[in-house]
């Protein structure tokens, strides 16, 4: 009974509790009173690319020249006439960007005074007659309560910000960040970052992923996870002496840590120093954790040479 | 006619697919890939924020309240997979930031969190989907 009452009151109570800023854009300290984003050109979209017209608008701010209708096959699914978020993110990382989330006006406000554009999905009806859609914010002005946008067939449309509030909040308030990997977000997560970059990593974007983790490097100089992206993507590249650099720094980042010997017994290895190889993979073994077996193999592989 | 073209082509797509089978496997045999590594750090970043979360003086008041040893509460999300982890920790960010913080007061959300988290833990509720209740 008792544990009934609550499952009624749960979903009230986080209804009512704004778990996000509502209403007009709130007064964020240390952002101005207004900001405008130069630089960013507008495409005018075709019937149903939002998507792809958004992230041309943000991708040709971010230096990479690209147009809605190269972008189109990357991001667009006709099946569901329009582009999902991941697509955007994965089509940014294609092109050797970063593609950061973002959520909520403070977000969105203190990265639109840092220079950066925002590109948001809105839905511009309601919930029961969805109509989704990408805009890009390029400005704000707080005292007239306005939000300045990229969207659809009009460059800098000005909205008021209660209705763009509204409209934004039916996607939870998604922002989606499309960066050069050496510039990072104004308030950017260390994890969320090297996630991001990890994309990049993934999408075989290596120099730029490289690039990613140097600069994560700047801020969270001891990030263990960002020395070992840094070899990875180094040794991809086939920079082996780069890439044993970068592991053996992450060694002295999280010496307990096998994952960093392990690695960079491999690099090692191919480098020719197996005496060395040897040595680092042992100490992977005897550290052991959840890749033990992974380490014993490495171990394995180059004694067997 | 059909027949004619379809044969060589399914040859040729079972070779294709081979292939790319073989080409995932030796590329990076052995080294463990970054994706790996952040899950790693996501999941320790997880485990410390859940873990001071119930370490709270104020948490931890509600469950005794409830009549939930604190230790045993701890316990028992240690033996959650990392997946799960996440699930909570993601949960405990659409609490009102602050309410309780330092004090000894618990806000009206974060207590009802709070006991249904325990509840769920003990396996009374099930409101959470990422916790499984010990059996």
């Amino acid at each position: 009974m008792i544990a009934g009452l609550f499952l009624l009151a749960l979903p009230l109570l986080m209804q009512g509790c704004g778990l996000l800023p509502m209403g007009p854009l709130t007064e964020a300290p240390g952002v101005p009173a207004k900001a405008m984003v130069s630089g960013v050109p507008f495409f005018a979209q075709d019937e149903l690319q939002c998507g792809p017209a958004a992230l041309a608008m943000a991708l040709n701010w971010s230096g990479v020249a690209v147009q809605p209708s190269d972008l189109s096959p990357e991001v667009y699914t006709p099946g569901l006439k329009g582009s999902l978020q991941s697509a955007l993110i994965g089509s940014s990382r294609r092109h050797g960007r970063i593609a950061y989330p973002i959520t909520g006006s403070d977000a969105l406000l203190a990265e639109v005074a840092a220079g950066h554009p925002v590109i948001v999905l809105v839905n511009l009806s309601f919930f029961w007659y969805p109509k989704w859609h990408y805009a890009v914010v390029i400005g704000f002005d707080q005292e007239q309560g306005e939000v300045i946008l990229h969207s659809g067939l009009t460059a800098r449309e000005i909205l008021s910000a209660r209705t763009f509030m509204n409209i934004w909040r039916r996607s939870d308030y998604w922002g989606l960040l499309v960066l050069p990997p050496d510039q990072m977000p104004v308030e950017s997560n260390e994890v969320e970052w090297l996630a991001a970059v990890a994309g990049l990593e993934k999408a075989g974007q290596l120099q730029a992923a490289a690039t990613g983790y140097v600069t994560a490097l700047t801020r969270w100089e001891a990030s263990f996870a960002a020395w070992m992206g840094l070899g990875n993507s180094r040794y991809s590249l086939h920079d082996l002496d780069g890439s044993a650099e970068a592991f053996h720094q992450a060694t002295l980042m999280q010496p307990e840590n096998g994952l960093a010997f392990n690695n960079l017994a491999h690099v090692l290895d191919e480098q020719g120093k197996q005496k060395a190889a040897l040595v680092a993979a042992q100490r992977a073994v005897d550290l052991g954790g959840p890749f033990l077996d992974t380490f014993r193999q490495t171990l394995e592989e180059i004694k067997l040479r | 006619m059909l027949k004619n073209v379809l044969k060589p082509m399914s040859l040729f797509l079972v070779f294709s697919f081979l292939l790319l089978d073989l080409s995932v496997q030796t590329a990076n045999a052995k080294m463990v890939d970054t994706n790996a590594v952040i899950a790693v750090q996501q999941e320790t970043v997880n485990r410390e924020r859940v873990a001071a979360f119930l370490g709270r003086e104020d948490v931890q008041k509600v469950m005794v309240q409830q009549g939930v040893d604190p230790a045993e509460a701890q316990q028992r999300v240690a033996s959650l997979s990392p997946s799960e982890l996440t699930k909570m920790a993601n949960s405990m960010d659409q609490l009102p930031a602050g309410s309780g913080g330092g004090g000894a007061i618990v806000g009206a959300v974060v207590f009802v969190f709070v006991v249904l988290l325990v509840t769920d833990l003990l396996g009374l509720t099930h409101v959470f989907p990422f916790v499984n209740a010990q059996r």
